[in-house]
């Protein structure tokens, strides 16, 4: 019975280790809802996956937008985007945007891009989640003087077609095939 | 000749009483009629209430069915906004980037 007991254990132990262990893809994004009355521009998206295959089943394929995007969502889990623009500069909590930003110095998660646009006067910094030689997240973070954006992609993101996708949405070619910069 | 058609005719057509048997038979038949079982009145009601059912069931799948593409729509049209987001904004990193690969421009900077 006592030795019966400690396998039970031994293997919630195992179970709650593999559990911890695994990367997290689905970021903790806050609400940000007092933001939305203050800002002039707010999108606010949540889509797990039941929501995305609806959405998939309402994409036309006649449509190249739609084609694109049936093709990029599918291994994906969801889709989350927090946006907000201002119509003056605004400070933020940025101690929010810190939050979400501390959950990708994780394990797995590689900055691959952060840039620093003085035209736009934008920091964006693109995370990915790699998992046994997987993508299995992206992470957007983009912050301006007069707004803020969050992406978070969950779910089994093709690189490849990523590239494919240019042209629509305005998503241009990345330079995701270089080596990656290590995360601070 | 008129008149003695009318007269042929009223003379065909005058009432007369029945005989003290019509009653007798009329009631005797309605004694040997057989009692009328309610059973086909309760099968018109099955009837209706199934045809009501299916009705009922038909309205309610369409509602939902109305609902279902109303949310799929939405649902569509959140992931073609979700996704011009995050190509506005990887737009910005390319364009960063781009800058910075090309030292003339010099405005960015990139990690």
């Amino acid at each position: 019975m006592r030795t019966h007991s400690r396998k039970w254990l031994c293997l919630l132990l195992l179970i709650a280790r593999a559990a911890t262990a695994a990367p997290q893809a689905q970021l903790q994004l806050p609400g940000f809802e007092s933001l939305a009355a203050q800002a002039s521009e707010s999108v606010n998206i949540t889509l797990d996956s039941n929501l995305l295959g609806l959405a998939a089943r309402f994409l036309d394929s006649n449509k190249p937008e739609d084609a694109a995007a049936r093709e990029l969502i599918g291994g994906l889990k969801g889709i989350y985007v927090r946006s907000y623009t201002f119509d003056r500069d605004f400070t933020y909590p940025s101690a929010d945007v810190e939050r979400v930003r501390k959950q990708l110095s994780a394990p797995g998660w590689q900055r691959v891009v952060e840039v620093h646009s003085r035209k736009e006067q934008a920091n964006v910094d693109i995370y990915i989640l790699m998992d046994q030689g997987k993508a299995n997240g992206l992470a957007l973070i983009s912050s301006e003087p007069r707004g803020f954006t969050i992406v978070n992609i969950v779910g089994s993101i093709d690189l490849q077609k990523l590239h494919r996708l240019e042209g629509h949405f305005g998503i241009p070619r990345l330079p995701l095939d270089e080596k990656p910069s290590p995360t601070p | 000749m008129s008149n003695d058609f009318d007269q042929q005719l009223r003379d065909a057509l005058r009432p007369v009483d029945p005989d003290e048997s019509f009653t007798r038979r009329v009631m005797s038949r309605i004694a040997n009629e057989p009692t009328r079982s309610r059973r086909p009145q309760r099968a018109r009601w099955a009837c209706v209430a199934l045809a009501a059912s299916v009705l009922l069931g038909i309205v309610i799948f369409h509602h939902w069915q109305l609902q279902r593409e109303q949310h799929g729509i939405e649902a569509r049209n959140q992931l073609i906004e979700a996704l011009r987001v995050t190509g506005e904004k990887l737009d910005i990193a390319y364009r960063a980037i781009n800058e910075d690969s090309h030292p003339g421009a010099g405005e960015s900077s990139r990690t």
